[in-house]
């Protein structure tokens, strides 16, 4: 299958400081890739690079053929890109509905609105129970679903998480990759950033490790599971 | 007495229901832009001045002249937005606070430079309707009606329509928002559009009731800065019951002692929420 994404040779600063080094990577339609590495590495940076909320200042990011790096982001996510930032963000003061409706704020998807919801409300049947709470009031782990959730009414192709599992108990932990699993058997291209190493490989394609800016590493799920540095660095083997 | 009383109690109330309107106005946009308009009721007055030179010089019919009043200040805070708040999006909180302020001097010596320092009114002869003892002006009957109709569209536009909920994300995470597929940019022209045709409407409720001149605005912008202050800063709820508070609270203090004595009042409650409760009554849960 054709690239859905492809990061080029990007370099991407933070005024002075420089946060990415002529990183490059790809994702593949229907792929679920998963960039690891410690704290600081840039994983974040490189994910809001690509949704163009930190653009790079060299290189070229590629969305299904078409140059999106001097795009503004709300133009980005029209092109079927969705970005979950890292703790979701919802809109506190929205209810979840409110929350799920404005996901769907892009032309193509507004048609669909209802439909999508209904899907959605199968998917999630817990934000379905809570939907005229205010985003505000829920928990963590039902945070981090209605962000997903969010995300996914906007029609993506490529979705975007960024540590969905951070700050979670391990059993909701446990339920949110249940449901990244089921979002990926559904067709969706992932390209996610996670400190569970373990549990995000098991359900990626492939992965690559960022340090210091850079691709310390890349692999399919079974090259980079048997590489001994990954083992001990990351998966305590 | 106690008729005065509740006259004064009727008429605060009508009071609060435009001062809610121009609360809201200021609120909004504090609360998608972030920026104070401290200019806010120089442009209601600039409004004002736009409906007396249509009706009184040109003859022009009170809703036509007021409805012009509303697209002019309208356009009014399209340019406002992009001649001086967009460029100072990214300054410091102070720079901004000095150009808005700076824009109060400008716009009241403008309207000094074009009518004069006069008293300019409109003459319009509305009856008074009595309800038992109390007393009211039909001109003060219609902005409190106007004011709340207009505050009901504005609640539903914002909680219902697409655009309104991108107003609200905005708000709330301008950067998550923007991730949604909402410009940002375009929020922000919108909302000071609105704003300003907001001005232009209180103008067109005011224009009946009180004469202008150009200091007009001037404890409007005050009075709509005190009220946003008490409900909690960004706070639309709050910033509607803080209008009748003050609504009230001054209309019965003018009764008790004098006009000049209510503004004292005003500021009073005011410098004791900034001490006692500064998130205000509904304290504006802080968006991350």
């Amino acid at each position: 299958m054709g690239s859905m994404l492809e990061v080029d040779n990007i370099d991407v600063f933070y005024g002075e400081f420089q946060a990415l080094f002529h990183l490059s990577l790809e994702v593949k339609a229907g792929e679920t890739v998963i960039v690891v590495g410690p704290n600081g590495a840039g994983k974040t940076t490189l994910l809001r690079s690509i949704s163009g909320l930190q653009p790079p200042s060299k290189g070229s990011i590629k969305f299904l053929e078409q140059p999106i790096h001097r795009l503004p982001a709300h133009r980005i996510v029209e092109l079927g890109l969705a970005h979950v930032p890292e703790g979701g963000r919802v809109f506190p003061n929205l209810s979840v509905m409110e929350n799920l409706k404005i996901g769907s704020y892009v032309k193509e998807a507004r048609r669909e609105f209802q439909k999508t919801l209904e899907e959605i409300y199968e998917l999630f049947p817990r934000l379905a129970e809570r939907k005229s709470q205010l985003a505000d009031t829920l928990s963590g782990g039902e945070r981090q679903m209605l962000a997903i959730a969010r995300s996914l009414m906007s029609k993506p192709k490529l979705i975007m998480l960024d540590e969905p599992s951070s700050g979670l108990a391990p059993m909701i932990v446990t339920m949110l990759f249940e449901f990244v699993a089921r979002i990926r058997s559904q067709g969706y291209a992932i390209l996610m950033v996670e400190q569970n190493v373990r549990k995000a490989l098991a359900l990626s394609d492939r992965a690559y490790l960022v340090e210091s800016g850079k691709i310390a590493l890349e692999g399919s799920r079974e090259e980079f599971s048997q590489e001994s540095y990954i083992r001990k660095a990351y998966l305590g083997l | 007495m106690e008729i005065l009383f509740l006259n004064a109690l009727a008429n605060g109330i009508l009071l609060g229901g435009v001062l809610a309107l121009l609360a809201f106005g200021l609120n909004l946009i504090f609360g998608v832009v972030k920026v104070i308009h401290l200019a806010y009721g120089q442009c209601v007055m600039l409004g004002m001045y736009v409906i007396y030179t249509l009706k009184a010089i040109y003859g022009v019919p009170l809703i036509l002249a007021s409805t012009v009043a509303v697209l002019v200040m309208g356009v009014w805070g399209t340019l406002l937005h992009l001649l001086v708040i967009r460029p100072l999006l990214g300054a410091e909180r102070l720079n901004q606070l000095l150009a808005l302020a700076g824009l109060i001097i400008v716009f009241e010596n403008l309207a000094h430079v074009i009518w004069g320092a006069d008293l300019r009114g409109l003459r319009v002869d509305l009856p008074v309707v009595s309800l038992g003892n109390i007393f009211l002006k039909t001109s003060n009957l219609l902005a409190f009606a106007g004011a709340l109709v207009v505050l009901g569209i504005l609640y539903v536009v914002l909680h219902r329509t697409y655009v309104g909920l991108a107003i609200r994300a905005v708000a709330q995470d301008r950067e998550c928002a923007s991730l949604m597929g909402i410009n940002p940019g375009r929020i922000y022209l919108l909302t000071l559009t609105i704003g300003g045709a907001l001005t232009g409407l209180i103008a067109a409720f005011f224009s009946p009731i009180y004469s202008v001149h150009p200091h007009f605005g001037g404890s409007f912008t005050l009075m709509a800065f005190i009220i946003v202050v008490l409900g909690g800063m960004g706070n639309l709820a709050g910033g509607f019951i803080g209008a009748f508070i003050i609504g009230v609270v001054t209309s019965l203090a003018a009764v008790i002692t004098s006009t000049e004595v209510a503004e004292i009042v005003a500021l009073a409650i005011f410098i004791l929420v900034v001490l006692v409760r500064p998130q205000g009554l509904l304290g504006a849960r802080r968006a991350r």
